[in-house]
């Protein structure tokens, strides 16, 4: 069978083969998934960025009921990467993929999103842990100094406290690593490969 | 464009276009299940694209945009944002049509050993093999994925043959 019979026969089969749709139910479907789709961003954003001004303001509410700069300090770096977050967000949802656009360009803003998401991911240190971790420890110093004077080993507890939030923060390090190698590396090379097949 | 624009645009392009969108989805997706996921996607996209729609390009090219967009960035197994989803879809053959009930039988046939044929090719591949057997022409192919007209009859020369090799064989049994 040559091309053109099979085409024939694609274009016979495709013009006889009609597609029913109850429009009404489709349209409430669509519609909730539309709902559903914004409702999940939303939350999402809200989760993140709610999480990091709810801290600052605990943080906030904290240092002046103590009188103690540190907790403003950390009340900073919450308020820090909250507000990297939404600015991050912000310029980013200017650059997303349009779905009418022509097949490359869709391809090219899908690549650059998920190239920015590793980047983001993989310097999760720098913006993320790292002001949180130099706030957190500022703070700690600065409550070993405050209680040499009690009986309390406060150093031990510190030692420990330090420890833990070291083996936390290691863990979400390597969790944000393990998301790039594991999802977000493969989705950049088969973008790269579907984008090098229209070169 | 307001909500009620929106939803009579989408109202016909659903009486007209669903077995393009329908097309684009069985290329990509081989299961009842992913076709279902993908299907809605398709729909969503749409849906979600119609503000946007200003008359400036043809209706099936937009629709094709819109439906390899979606498909092209769908991941098997991924949707699970839906909750208690509708069957709405409902396939019916006409073989009244049909010179005869064998014939249309044996067409069905290729016709399905061609979406197995077109699921196996790279995926941009199977956007323009669905777009030829549709009988686009080169300029409305390129169109849609916005490359030249020029490369497009090079890439179709390559993807004839390679749904010949995958077929060979099969076609010539049915």
């Amino acid at each position: 069978m040559n091309f053109e019979e099979l085409q024939q026969a694609w274009q016979s089969h495709g013009n006889s083969d009609k597609v029913t749709l109850d429009t009404d139910l489709v349209l409430k479907e669509v519609r909730r998934n539309a709902a559903n789709f914004r409702a999940t961003i939303f939350w999402r954003d809200a989760r993140e960025i709610g999480v990091a001004f709810g801290l600052t303001i605990f943080f906030s509410y904290q240092g002046m009921k103590t009188q103690d700069w540190t907790q403003g300090l950390i009340a900073l770096a919450c308020l820090g990467v909250g507000a990297f977050m939404v600015i991050d967000r912000l310029k980013q949802r200017a650059k997303q993929p349009i779905s009418n656009d022509p097949l490359k360009g869709c391809l090219e803003s899908s690549l650059l999103q998920v190239c920015h998401q590793i980047w983001l991911l993989k310097n999760v240190a720098w913006w993320y842990l790292l002001p949180l971790s130099v706030a957190i420890g500022v703070s700690m110093i600065h409550s070993l100094g405050r209680a040499q004077n009690s009986n309390f080993p406060a150093s031990v507890v510190l030692a420990l406290a330090a420890v833990v939030i070291g083996v936390l923060y290691w863990g979400i390090y390597q969790l944000n690593l393990l998301a790039v190698r594991k999802t977000l590396e493969p989705r950049r090379r088969e973008l790269e490969t579907l984008l090098a097949s229209l070169q | 464009m307001n909500a009620q624009q929106q939803e009579t645009l989408f109202r016909r392009w659903l009486d007209e276009h669903a077995g393009l969108m329908w097309k684009v989805v069985r290329g990509f997706a081989a299961t009842p299940q992913d076709q279902d996921d993908l299907f809605q996607d398709v729909l969503l996209q749409i849906w979600s694209s119609i503000p946007a729609y200003r008359g400036e390009a043809k209706e099936t090219t937009w629709i094709y945009r819109v439906a390899f967009n979606t498909a092209l960035t769908w991941q098997r197994g991924e949707r699970r944002r839906r909750v208690g989803h509708e069957t709405f879809l409902k396939l019916d053959s006409s073989p009244q049509t049909h010179p005869s009930h064998v014939d249309s039988l044996r067409e069905q046939e290729i016709v399905g050993q061609l979406y197995s044929a077109i699921r196996q090719l790279p995926k941009v591949d199977a956007t323009l093999a669905l777009m030829h057997l549709d009988g686009l022409s080169y300029h409305e192919m390129a169109e849609v994925l916005g490359i030249s007209d020029n490369y497009i009859g090079v890439k179709l020369n390559r993807i004839r043959k390679q749904l010949a090799e995958i077929l060979k064989g099969t076609t010539d049994e049915l």
